[in-house]
């Protein structure tokens, strides 16, 4: 079946199977494998990634029910220059990852949260409901929440010049 | 990482690389009647099916390689016996008898996964059930065997001696218990993956791994090949906690697949196989004694584990005798007797898993020791203190034979104590006691000691550094991270020892080719040995460098000096040299040495305070302090995140986590992380990680293992605190994970004071 898929502002036209799922498509055939399976049944939350701005788990997801809509990943979060997502950044700060194989999909769901409402830092309840929509083994969570509020922080800070 | 450009065993692309599926028994224990794979290889897209007799036979007409050997085993650090192991064969594919729910008895090769699967789908087979023993205490009775005409007991051992029945009768109080420590799912967030790439005569395994240099070594003897033509290299790894360091059956599955079909080959493990067939951990029904004299001074200890090692006694029949070592604890205690029978039972195999028998020890002991206070009506806090080894005692011998090489155990506890305000929690425990409306609330300890480094035949590791020209130094060890910030912490080690600019500093490892020798990552070692080992090259360039500048200058070796980086002349005209400039002067610059290391004893103090909701049957973690105590730290942010997250595993184990079968084998649990119940954030409690430094003196850096304290620690402090919300009669009716269905009936148990007083128990 053929598709479009815009990745990360790229289109891709795609011709793939109906019952390839959307982290399989972004993996092997966009060859962005910054989408990671942790468990293919929705519960993780690792291959989380961006359709039309809201997250969804990539792993339910059949890639030809995105055609035509806009997906985006890890790879896509960085500014077109370079310049690391405040997301990125707060992660890497607060040591929100160790072995970051579950980082992808939490930077998805926080960098959507977090453009949604760049305030959301404020409040506690919503950080919360955040970090547990997905699974980290390593870091006990708590380094994912203070990254989010920290990146909250500096989206809503007053610009400094 | 953080961009999507981390590559894993999954990412790696390799042209042309074919996928597996295997095709997995459903039923626990049978006899293998039949495997068809013929409607297999009619799928599009399916590349070649084999049975285990087809890939016998494959591998048999094959040039270069032997037949298809069984599954490898190792005896270093005592994983396992030759005992143990006799007689006990573990096919790569099911022969003639399925012993865990999911063992394969084919293999599909396809264009990808989703053709691999279409295929397995089609493989037929049938498997005459057998009755199934899925518990040490069933499995013991021999009444089913795994292996016929040998027991199910596959290892006996023991440490200390046995005590004399005198000791028991003569003592002020004696308190038993049994204890389960339930079959645990590491569950690192990447499951297991293995890409094997024939390039000419040689061979090189991707595959997330903790010990590439076991992996090469046992994949070079079941090929018969020199282990030179293969290279193993760990990619970035998703989490490991002591689940990947064997040869699987798949691993060689896969391996000699790529070999006769001369392509890539990969397996990408599923959560949905690893629920089935991944590793798991813990699994020991445990009795326990402990006696003590009026004044609460330990007189005996006896523990006795019946171990559940799984179908296969190969990866870790002889792991719970880290139990049996660790009996003692941080107690003087003059008489500690440990056994095990090691045991076969109907589910995939028990290896280690993060704390790896030494949860077991110390959820054990510190249970007994909380029940024994509570008899001699002792609070909890004085009774371990007057039983710790002092700090001038060290090196301690143990009953159980260790020598714990530091430690100020007081010290930890009293600030455990401290963190988490213990008078102010006991106060509120008082008035939550007398007010029948208030919810229970407990205060748990655990005072624990574990080992780190590995076992003495395995405390060593090789590390090499080299100075180039433009300034960079690569350093190379025999570790293998899967998430533990090497990168970040050993050029911090190795810059700051030769006074340079971390920048310059690269680390190498994971890599048999770039290292040709070393261990791996497991049993907290790498700091402690790696890091030691990298320090001590460290030394070696810098005398290299004073020798090549005494020769360049005229001088004796006695008159240049290494600062900073750099050489100089102490004597004459001043000059100084960097590095570099060496290099460029005298050529290149490496070092390469081995390092040998010791154990070593971490040890900590865990506090919880719970309240329990009798009704609901919950339990609500209001606070956890964790002191640990791992000597030098070489980053403490790096050390504090692991003990924060490793202290979430330990909640997990406490309360959440628990792989159960049914008495046909079959998983109970079997829908992955949807009803195995690792930790989410709602789960975590306010936690307080701090730490006290006891150096070691048996490790170069003074560094002891870290990492493994939380699973080591947490568990026992959260079932004292809710044991002691309850103040239950029956403490062993507390048996993890305590479940919502275990505290509510636990809380219409007899009450300790009930029972003292001899009242009927309200139900």
């Amino acid at each position: 079946m053929k598709i479009t898929l815009t990745v990360n502002g790229d289109a891709y036209a795609l011709d793939i199977e109906p019952r390839r799922i959307l982290a399989d498509v972004l993996r092997e055939d966009c060859q962005l494998t910054g989408t990671h399976l942790g468990c293919e049944h929705g519960v993780c939350g690792a291959c989380t990634v961006l359709v039309d701005n809201a997250p969804v788990r990539s792993c339910l997801m059949l890639a030809v029910q995105c055609d035509g809509k806009s997906v985006r990943t890890a790879e896509g979060l960085a500014g077109p220059d370079g310049e690391p997502h405040p997301v990125q950044r707060a992660f890497s700060a607060e040591r929100a990852l160790q072995c970051g194989f579950c980082t992808p999909g939490f930077l998805m769901v926080a960098a959507a949260a977090l453009e949604a409402d760049p305030a959301m830092g404020e409040d506690p309840q919503r950080v919360h409901s955040v970090v547990a929509s997905n699974i980290c083994r390593c870091t006990g969570y708590e380094p994912i929440r203070r990254a989010i509020v920290r990146a909250s922080n500096e989206m809503t800070a007053p610009p400094t010049r | 990482m953080l961009t999507g450009q981390g590559r894993y065993g999954a990412d790696l692309a390799v042209p042309g690389c074919l996928d597996v599926a295997f095709v997995r028994s459903k039923v626990a224990h049978g006899t293998l009647r039949s495997v068809d794979c013929a409607a297999a290889r009619e799928v599009a897209g399916v590349v070649g099916a084999w049975s285990a007799g087809d890939l016998a036979a494959a591998v048999h007409a094959a040039d270069g390689v032997g037949d298809l050997p069984p599954v490898p085993y190792t005896v270093a650090a005592g994983v396992t016996t030759h005992e143990a192991v006799a007689g006990r064969e573990w096919p790569v594919l099911v022969t003639d008898r399925v012993r865990y729910p999911g063992e394969a008895v084919a293999v599909v090769v396809g264009e990808d996964r989703y053709r691999a699967e279409d295929g397995a789908a089609e493989v037929s087979f049938t498997i005459d059930p057998l009755p199934a023993v899925v518990t040490p205490s069933a499995a013991a009775e021999d009444s089913v065997r795994l292996f016929d005409g040998l027991s199910n007991v596959a290892l006996r051992a023991e440490a200390g001696k046995a005590v004399d029945d005198a000791v028991w009768q003569g003592a002020a109080a004696v308190v038993e218990g049994r204890y389960r420590q339930q079959l645990l799912m590491p569950t690192p967030m990447e499951c297991r993956t293995i890409v094997a790439v024939p390039e000419g005569d040689r061979l090189t395994v991707w595959s997330g791994h903790q010990m590439p240099y076991r992996l090469r070594g046992e994949l070079a003897a079941l090929l018969g090949w020199p282990a030179e033509r293969i290279r193993v290299v760990v990619p970035d790894t998703g989490g490991a906690f002591g689940s990947k360091s064997p040869t699987f059956p798949e691993y060689i599955a896969v391996v000699f697949l790529a070999v006769l079909l001369k392509r890539p080959v990969r397996w990408i493990e599923d959560r949905m196989e690893s629920v089935l067939t991944a590793t798991r951990g813990r699994g020991q029904d445990q009795r326990v004694k402990l006696a003590a004299d009026a004044d609460g001074r330990l007189l005996a200890y006896e523990l006795n584990v019946d171990a559940d090692v799984g179908a296969y006694p190969q990866f870790g029949a002889g792991v719970p005798m880290q139990t049996v070592y660790m009996a003692t604890g941080a107690y003087r205690t003059p008489r500690v007797h440990a056994t095990l029978r090691s045991i076969l039972t109907n589910t995939m195999v028990t290896i280690p898993y993060r704390g790896a028998g030494r949860p077991e020890a110390a959820i054990a002991l510190e249970r007994s020791m909380d029940v024994l206070a509570r008899k001699l009506g002792m609070d909890p806090v004085e009774i371990r203190r007057r039983n710790f080894i002092p700090p001038e005692s060290f090196p301690y011998q143990t009953p159980t034979g260790r020598e714990y090489d530091s430690g100020d155990y007081a010290a930890a506890l009293d600030l455990a104590l401290e963190t988490m305000d213990y008078a102010g929690w006991q106060a509120e425990r008082a008035r939550r006691r007398a007010d029948p409306s208030a919810l229970p609330l407990g205060i748990g300890l655990c005072c624990y000691v574990e080992r780190s480094g590995g076992e003495p035949d395995g405390v060593f590791t090789f590390a090499g550094l080299e100075a180039r020209e433009d300034g960079s130094i690569i350093a190379r060890c025999g570790a293998a991270p899967s998430g533990q910030s090497h990168e970040t912490t050993f050029p911090a080690l190795v810059a700051k020892t030769l006074g340079v600019d971390e920048v310059r500093v690269t680390l190498v490892e994971g890599d048999t080719d770039e290292q040709p020798v070393g261990l791996g990552s497991f049993a907290s070692r790498s700091a402690q040995i790696d890091g030691a080992a990298l320090q001590h090259a460290c030394e070696l360039l810098t005398d290299e460098a004073k020798a090549r500048a005494a020769k360049l200058w005229g001088l004796p070796a006695a008159e240049v000096a290494w600062a900073d980086g750099a050489v100089s002349a102490t004597t004459g005209e001043a000059s100084v040299v960097d590095l570099a400039e060496l290099v460029k002067a005298t050529g290149p610059l490496a070092v390469f040495g081995k390092f040998q290391g010791g154990m070593a004893y971490p040890f900590g103090s865990h506090a919880a305070v719970v309240e329990v909701d009798p009704e609901l049957g919950t339990v609500t973690v209001l606070r956890l302090v964790t002191v640990d105590d791992c000597g030098v730290k070489l980053n403490p942010a790096v050390v504090e995140g692991q003990a924060f997250g490793s202290a979430v595993q330990g909640i997990g184990q406490a309360l959440y986590e628990g792989f159960e079968y049914g008495a046909d084998g079959v998983p109970l649990l079997s829908q992955g992380l949807l009803n195995y119940l690792v930790p989410t954030a709602s789960e975590i409690p306010p936690i307080t990680v701090k730490d006290t430094s006891t150096p070691s003196p048996t490790t170069r850096l003074g560094a002891k293992g870290a990492g493994e304290s939380g699973c080591i620690g947490t568990p026992a402090a959260i079932i004292n605190a809710v044991a002691d919300a309850l103040l239950l009669a029956d403490p062993d009716l507390l048996q993890m994970p305590l479940t919502p269905d275990v505290i509510w009936r636990a809380a219409r148990a007899p009450k300790l004071r009930e029972e003292a007083a001899g009242e009927t128990p309200e139900l």
